[in-house]
Order: structure tokens, then sequence, then C-alpha cells
């Protein structure tokens, strides 16, 4: 059975069945899914699989729905209507419709999950379980949060899109923009909890990633393309392909300038500089213009040494220009020590420190104690690691930090 | 060589618990093993449906179940060969199920 069949389909057959049925039936559309894969489970299991397991779930999910549209007389609107309607789609299941007419499902779909109508992280959360397939159960492990905060925000956002009548509708053209916008932040926030270092779950996450690659490349093969969608693939291609050289063996952390660039995934690395080519069409810059820049200088450098370190900074000057947040500041700092030297980097950490987004962040003293720790201020450095330890942060950060500690305290003895 | 049955005791809550993912690597593994040379013969049974059949006061009454003896139902059955009981037991072992629930396993009489 192809890999991840049944994950796939499940976004597929949600956002075809409720394009049919309209968003207010969303939860019919759910529940026909999940029928139509619990039936598979107790035939497949014992027959094998069929040879079209595509159009069987299709079809299944399909009947279900018909018959409780059926026995639903319950329902306020014009049942036969929709039923009927139904029926006469039955017809094409057997070709499985079009590939292209399940993209453009799965699309509006997308669209609808992020409808600024809806609190942001329930527009991940939506969309992880709607377009992609994932359990809440999955999607908690994923953001490390607790199973039943992501079934309640879930349960709010479907309360939400059935009381303000979000439609599966394409925005109109106004407001496409801004939609569209929605659409690609929450796309790399999904990356995002997939490429946070791991702890744990390293496969589920690398799935997260992957499927956020392919929502972005399915925006970007669409007619509302533009260039800021090619730089997000680019972006998320550029940073997936180091995936595989971020951890060594023992699962530690290998930081970005030391990993072994033989491990970069070459496939993705080619993909990522594809779409950054087709981003550079038109004048507009946009934020993931920049950051995929950062990325592709990364890529581009053969080795650690050959990393250019002016032409990374000035893509970050760039960037605090259009995001003032205070973790682009803090990113900007690291590089700053490399091109202009740590008393300069320590320099612009000060407005950070009473920065309250960053209180508890524990890459802001770890970066500080690197920082320190290069100056010779050992002392300083200790202090500063040790706080860091202090904050949340996965395991394999926590060894890492650890062994920054113990390397400063050595130093420090043998000072 | 002797028979012996496998009833597999389910809970649908369970299934219904399952993302996408999981049901689908819980299929694969359910028909791997029953691919098994071993199996003689294996179905799975309709959670949905059943009817019990019994006859009170010389007239035979058909009801919808078993439904009332809790959740537990019998999702699927298997027929396989084994030397003796003890190798059935064995070759038990490693099924999928017993992520899910209970097997129970009956020699057959010959």
């Amino acid at each position: 059975m192809l890999e991840h069949l049944f994950r796939m389909q499940a976004g597929r057959t949600v956002s075809w069945l409720a394009g049919l049925l309209g968003s207010q039936h969303l939860q019919l559309a759910e529940d026909a899914v999940q029928e139509s894969m619990l039936r598979a489970a107790q035939s497949w299991s014992f027959e094998g699989i069929p040879e079209k397991p595509e159009a069987w779930l299709f079809r299944v999910a399909h009947n279900y729905a018909i018959s409780m549209l059926r026995r639903g007389s319950n329902f306020e609107t014009k049942m036969d209507d929709l039923v009927a309607a139904m029926e006469t789609r039955t017809l094409q299941i057997e070709d499985v419709c079009t590939e292209e007419q399940l993209r453009d499902d799965e699309l509006r779909m997308i669209f609808m999950c992020c409808h600024p109508e809806l609190p942001q992280e329930a527009r991940v959360a939506l969309s992880l379980k709607l377009v992609s397939g994932f359990s809440a159960g999955e999607i908690a492990r994923i953001f490390l949060v607790e199973e039943s905060t992501v079934a309640q925000r879930l349960v709010r956002a479907k309360r939400l899109i059935r009381e303000r009548n979000l439609s599966l509708g394409m925005p109109a053209n106004g407001e496409l923009r801004h939609r569209l916008d929605s659409v690609l932040q929450v796309i790399y926030l999904m990356f995002s909890g997939g490429y946070a270092v791991p702890a744990g779950e390293k496969l589920i996450r690398q799935d997260v990633c992957i499927e956020a690659l392919r929502l972005a490349r399915m925006v970007a093969a669409s007619s509302i393309a533009s260039p800021p969608v090619d730089a997000l693939v680019a972006l998320m291609a550029l940073q997936a392909a180091r995936l595989p050289a971020r951890t060594d063996a023992a699962g530690d952390l290998v930081l970005l300038e030391e990993q072994d660039h033989t491990l970069w995934d070459n496939g993705l690395i080619a993909m990522g500089f594809y779409y950054f080519d087709k981003s550079m069409i038109g004048t507009a810059v946009s934020e993931w213009h920049i950051q995929a820049a950062i990325a592709a200088e990364y890529a581009k450098a053969q080795t650690p040494q050959a990393i250019d370190w002016r032409a990374i900074l000035a893509h970050y000057d760039e960037l605090v220009q259009m995001n003032a947040s205070p973790i682009v500041a803090l990113n900007r700092a690291a590089v700053v020590m490399k091109v202009h030297g740590a008393d300069a980097a320590l320099a612009e950490l000060l407005p950070l420190e009473t920065c309250s987004p960053l209180h508890a962040y524990h890459l802001l003293p770890a970066v500080r104690g690197h920082i320190l720790a290069e100056l010779g201020r050992f002392a300083e450095s200790e202090i500063a690691f040790t706080a860091a330890l202090k904050c949340d942060c996965s395991d394999p950060e926590r060894r890492f930090l650890r062994k920054q500690l113990e390397v400063v305290r050595e130093r420090q003895r043998a000072h | 060589m002797p028979h012996y049955m496998l009833l597999l005791r389910d809970d649908r809550e369970t299934w219904n618990n399952l993302s996408p993912e999981a049901m689908q690597k819980a299929v694969e593994k359910y028909y791997a093993w029953r691919k098994n040379p071993f199996v003689v013969d294996g179905k799975g049974l309709n959670a949905g449906t059943g009817r019990v059949l019994r006859r009170e006061n010389g007239k035979v009454n058909v009801t919808d179940g078993p439904f009332s003896e809790g959740r537990e139902v019998f999702g699927g059955y298997y027929v396989i060969e084994a030397a003796s009981f003890d190798e059935a037991v064995q070759l038990s072992m490693d099924h999928p199920h017993l992520e899910f629930g209970g097997v129970e396993i009956r020699e057959a009489i010959h």
C-alpha cells in the first residue's frame, strides 16, 4: 500500500466531500471519512488491499454520506436536493475525479482553515486535521501540547465555521492577498512545528515538514501562485534539506556551521534553488524572499568555512526592517558576532534583555553565554548557560547546553 | 494437522481513536499476518450487524445483537493449522490484534 495513503486520503476525501456538501456539513464529511477508514481496516486486514484503494475509500465515504443524509430528517435544509446532487457525483468516483478537481478542493479547504475569523493556533491545527489527515493526538505530539487542548481548539474552530457560516468559496480579489498571507504563515508554522529540534517523535515531525512543503507547492502550482509562495517553498526545501545533518548518530545537536554538508538532501536543495530562482520574478520583496535568501547562503557554501557571513548579515539587516520580532534580532546578533566580533554582538543583545517575548526563551541566554565565552568572560558565560538550562527546551538542546556549560567551566579552571 | 480457531475480541472505540496513519499501519500488520502459510482461513466480521436466534416457547426469536454484553464484539476469526495447542499459541503470540484486544484460541475436535 502507498505510504501514508490513509492520511493523504483522509484529507482529500474530507475536502472533496465538504466541497459537495458545503462547510455546514463538515462534521458529516469527517464522519464519512472515519467510517470509510474503519471499514477498510475491517475488510483489508483480512482480504488484502483492493486494486484501487483510493476509489474504494472515496466510494465508501460517499455512500455513507448519502445514507446519513437520507436518514437525517432532522436536517433543516432541503436534503433531497443534496442527496440528488451527491448521487450524480457517484458516477465520477469510479474515475476518482480528476487530480485537478481534488487539488482544487484541498486548496479551498486550506483557505477556509486559514480564515481570519479563526484564531491563529486553530488555523494550524485545523489545516493539519482537515487537509493533511493528522489526528488531534498527532498534532499534540508535534507541538508538544496536551491532546485535549488540540481537541478543544478543533471543536471551537469548527463551531465558528458553522456559526459564522465560513464557506469554502475562494475569497474575492481584494481579500485574496490577505488570505494568502495567512495560508503561507500557517504552512510555515506547520513546517516550523515539525522542524523544531526533535524531542523523540522524529518521524512524525519529518512527515509534517514534508506535508507543509507539499501544501506550499500545491499553492505554488495553482492559479493564485505568486513570487512569495515560491520563496516560501524555497525556504522550506532548503531548510528541510538539512534535516539529516542536524543531529548526530547519538541524537545530539549539530550546529549549522558544523554540519556535514554531504548529509544534506541534494534533491531538496535543487528544489529549493529552483523555486528560489522562480521567486525572483517581479520586484516585490517579501519576508519569505529574505528568509529564503538566508537559507540559500547556507546551502551554497560547500564547507562551513565558505559560509558568506557578510551576505547573511546584509539579509538580516533587511529582514529586521520588515519584521521587528525579537527572535529575528536575536538570530541577527549571532551573525553579527561572525562579522563584527563578540563585542559588537553583545551590544546587540542588550536591548533584547528586557524584551518580554524572549523572557524564559532558552536561546537568549544561550547566545549570550556563547558570546561571553568568546570574549573570555567565562564566569559570566557560566551564569548565562546556567540560566539557559533553567528554561524549557528539548532534550537534545539540553544536552547541548550542558556540554557548553562544561566546556566553559573547564576553560575557566584552565585560565 | 489439527485446526485451531482464533477469535478476535474487538472494541470499536479503540479503532475509532486511531489516527489514519496508525490505522494504515495496523491494516498492513494484520494482512501480513493473514498471509502466513499456516493460516487456512480468516475473515473480518461486520461490527455493525448481528442477529441472535433463540427458541422460546416453541418459537424462534430473532433479536439484533449481540450488543448487550458490553462494547466488545468479535471482530474477526482465523482458522490456523498447528501440530499442537502449544504451537497454535506460539504462532499467535505476535498477532497485531494483541495491541487492540484479546485473542481467544479454540481447538477444533478432530
